[in-house]
């Protein structure tokens, strides 16, 4: 079993949210707004300035790059399905722009359904 | 690639963010949560508060460069000057495989 993790666009959760229901994946869990950001906004030549002790790129750090809301969505699939869901979400999401989001991929010891208490693969459909 | 998952007090996140900007790390997402620790809550008086707002920030990372963010975390998200109860946890996980939606690319 595998956890996607994935930090998307808001705009793009909608169609998100169809695309991985017409790929068969039914259930997922998706937090309200999140803040983030990425590696894209952030000016290194400031970063090693300030570490190099220049004052003025000192004095422009600390403002940094603002945080940009996200929306966030996690499922669990099983480990043959992983592929499908990560290239359901990529195809959905891309744009080509930076700023499009991340998604991870985290192993996932056990799974327990509530209602039956039964566990493993199972459980995932 | 590991993920660090850390709880964080809502007035101390805005000082980690910083930080880890000044470290190098700028990429993270911020979630706001609830959640209780071992001291059960906190008690006002009579009323008894079991859901504590805080916040959670998810940075994702080369295992080889854990260490300095951890570092970050704990000395700037410690009410100073040497912490109290809440303060919250950190968390550690393993990550597989990181894609980049923008441009497809994968790290493992």
């Amino acid at each position: 079993m595998k956890e996607i993790l994935a930090v998307i666009r808001i705009n793009k959760m909608n169609e998100t949210k169809k695309a991985l229901s017409d790929a068969g994946f039914s259930g997922f869990t998706a937090a309200g707004k999140v803040l983030g950001r990425g590696k894209g906004l952030v000016d290194y030549q400031l970063i090693k300035g300030a570490q190099d002790g220049y004052q003025e790129a000192i004095s422009q750090l600390g403002h940094g790059p603002r945080l940009i809301p996200k929306r966030i969505l996690t499922l669990v699939v099983r480990d043959e399905k992983k592929e499908l869901a990560v290239q359901t979400i990529m195809k959905t999401n891309k744009t080509g722009n930076p700023g499009d989001g991340k998604i991870f991929i985290l192993p996932v010891a056990e799974s327990i359904r509530v209602r039956t208490e039964e566990k493993g693969d199972t459980t995932l459909d | 690639m590991v993920m660090i998952r850390a709880i964080l007090r809502p007035e101390r996140v805005q000082d980690v963010i910083e930080g880890l900007l000044d470290a190098g790390y700028p990429a993270l997402t911020r979630i706001n949560v609830a959640g209780r620790g071992q001291q059960r809550g906190i008690k006002v008086g009579e009323v008894m508060y079991d859901e504590l707002p805080k916040e959670m920030l998810l940075v994702v990372v080369p295992e080889s460069e854990k260490e300095i963010v951890l570092r970050v975390m704990l000395k700037l998200g410690k009410t100073p000057p040497s912490g109290v109860y809440g303060d919250g946890k950190i968390f550690i996980t393993p990550v597989e495989e990181t894609y980049t939606i923008s441009s497809g690319f994968k790290e493992e």
